[in-house]
């Protein structure tokens, strides 16, 4: 055995590799109906959304129509076009929290800690496969409600631009966020290792706690509990699809986090519950 | 080949297993016995890493499972049939659990032809019974062709042909060098397929032997007699020191003497016997002799 350099044994057999443990999960991910299910739900609510919205702001009578029509050419457009990420980051939570705590729930945790018994690496290739499988299929969808809404624009007199690099990073941002909310999910799962929990305390995090800040600082009226609230998972990340300019930087006393502080303000939050999970994974009884 | 040194697992103020010593080695079937809650599961899922000893040490192949460098290749383990998850067809999840060696495709073919689930495979694991389940579970356990085998009651909802063919399966893949090491609430079972038993109770080890001498332990002790003149022998038996008990009124089970001494002593006082067999200890009476002080959850005679 010291002998062999390769990491295949005499009788061809291979050892375990985390490239073996990232195909693994791929096809755990690929082979259940939920995982379909919730990438086929992001795709047609953020494509029907954008359309929807577009469709019906036409006429800009409505307030939405309004809105969209106050805003700057690609800002309006982008507007538009990223109406479904609000309702697809409650689709990819579950999914998370789903992805790690299916297995907690059916007992297939034991079968793959059997096969990977040193853990970590099964958990973090299912969060890599997790993360990319969001994020492509987010970015797909973003692109296309992009593609679908142009043809409305001129109407409300804006011309799509494709060529605006600004509407990309807030495309690919918007996709991003999208997988971050997935793994921040998916790390509150694996602490809490219940499905019905784990969901309720990702979406807890995701909508409730904001709300409650956002309440909390009009009580208040303090600048330092508005400022909490923008470091706050969803807020951070909101401002990954943020359509941004340099001319745009406003001058207030309050904090507005440019695209790349919110994705690392996000990363932040899930790089902390993912270590705690990380930790517990290991020592915990499976 | 494994090996356990110390080995005790607590849970809170319970301890499931308690300071256990044990060796399975490979080219036999271990029988790896108790009554339900004795610690047998925790055991095996104590080999396999799944759970934390509170203390001492188990290896597999000399090294702790957790260190292998190919754990499927090394151990077979079927700790239950519902370690799977429900919404995905058993080729699937056997595929999944194969690309983590790199076990080619091919191999998941044949495991499910070995354990018959070939008309089963592509549906989802959810509607499986207990049986197919069971049979999943050893196709997962087979899938890395793994030099030591550990099986949680395999035979659990197995129908009989299941179960021959589980018995068949094990003393083959023992005969093949390997060490197998199953577990079982049912001596029955055990007897028939394991040459060595190790017997768990409350946490602790209380016979660890060949399957002979396991039924040694009970061989030999009763005398079963059948006699006309009951009465008198009892007597005279008694007069010996032997214990007498009797359930119908010409047989007597008697204890403390060979039945050759109750035959010389029958015939110097010219009592007739109609039967004299000495009681044929069974694995059955073994295991009850063994555990009856250890049994978690006893049951009270049913009463009329």
């Amino acid at each position: 055995m010291s002998a062999t350099t390769t990491a295949t044994s005499p009788a061809g057999q291979h050892n375990l590799s985390f490239g073996g443990v990232v195909r693994s999960e791929w096809i755990k991910l690929r082979t259940l109906r939920s995982t379909v299910w919730c990438y086929l739900i992001i795709i047609v609510v953020t494509i029907g959304l954008a359309l929807l919205l577009a469709a019906s702001s036409r006429s800009s009578a409505g307030p939405r129509g309004g809105a969209a029509a106050a805003l700057p050419g690609q800002a309006a457009w982008l507007q538009v076009t990223t109406p479904g990420i609000g309702l697809a980051q409650l689709v990819v939570a579950v999914l998370g929290a789903l992805v790690i705590t299916g297995e907690y729930g059916t007992g297939m945790i034991r079968s793959t800690f059997a096969a990977v018994p040193t853990r970590l690496p099964a958990v973090v290739a299912k969060a890599l496969v997790l993360g990319v499988s969001t994020f492509v299929v987010s970015l797909v969808a973003l692109i296309a409600a992009a593609l679908v809404t142009a043809p409305f624009m001129p109407d409300k007199g804006v011309t799509p631009d494709f060529g605006d690099w600004h509407i990309w990073w807030a495309l690919v941002g918007g996709a991003g966020y999208l997988a971050f909310i997935a793994l921040l999910s998916f790390s509150i799962g694996a602490l809490i290792r219940n499905s019905a929990g784990g969901i309720a305390a990702s979406l807890g995090f995701i909508l409730v706690v904001p709300t409650i800040v956002s309440i909390f600082a009009s009580v208040t009226q303090a600048d330092w509990v508005r400022n909490l609230g923008s470091f706050l998972p969803s807020d951070a990340g909101g401002r990954m699809y943020a359509y941004v300019t340099d001319a745009a930087v406003k001058s207030t006393d309050l904090i507005v986090l440019t695209p790349w502080q919110g994705a690392l303000v996000l990363a932040a939050w899930i790089v902390l519950l993912f270590a705690i999970a990380a930790v517990l994974v290991k020592r915990r009884d499976a | 080949m494994i090996e356990a040194t110390g080995l005790t697992k607590r849970y809170g103020g319970k301890t499931a297993v308690d300071n256990i010593d044990f060796t399975v080695k490979p080219g036999m079937v271990t029988g790896f016995l108790g009554p339900n809650g004795a610690g047998k599961s925790t055991t095996m899922r104590l080999i396999v890493g799944l759970d934390r000893p509170t203390s001492g040490r188990v290896t597999v192949n000399g090294s702790r499972y957790s260190e292998l460098k190919a754990p499927l290749h090394e151990v077979g383990v079927l700790l239950d049939a519902k370690a799977v998850h429900t919404g995905r067809t058993a080729f699937n999840h056997l595929l999944a659990l194969a690309a983590t060696h790199r076990i080619p495709r091919s191999r998941v073919h044949e495991v499910i032809g070995l354990t018959g689930l070939e008309s089963v495979a592509g549906q989802r694991v959810g509607g499986f019974s207990l049986g197919m389940g069971q049979r999943l579970g050893i196709a997962a356990a087979l899938l890395g062709d793994p030099s030591t085998l550990i099986l949680d009651e395999p035979v659990n909802g197995l129908d009989p042909e299941g179960v021959i063919w589980v018995r068949e399966l094990a003393r083959h893949l023992a005969s093949e060098g390997r060490t197998i090491f199953l577990s079982s609430h049912l001596m029955s079972e055990m007897a028939q397929t394991a040459d060595h038993i190790i017997v768990l109770g409350r946490g602790r080890i209380i016979a660890n032997a060949p399957v002979a001498d396991i039924v040694a332990l009970a061989t030999g002790k009763a005398v079963h007699v059948r006699t006309p003149d009951a009465a008198k022998l009892t007597k005279l038996l008694g007069a010996k020191k032997a214990t007498v008990t009797t359930g119908q009124p010409d047989v007597l089970e008697v204890t403390g003497m060979t039945a050759p001494e109750i035959g010389e002593l029958a015939a110097k006082e010219g009592v007739v016997l109609h039967e004299l067999t000495p009681a044929a200890g069974s694995l059955e009476d073994a295991y009850l002799a063994l555990t009856q002080d250890e049994v978690e959850y006893h049951t009270r005679e049913v009463t009329r």
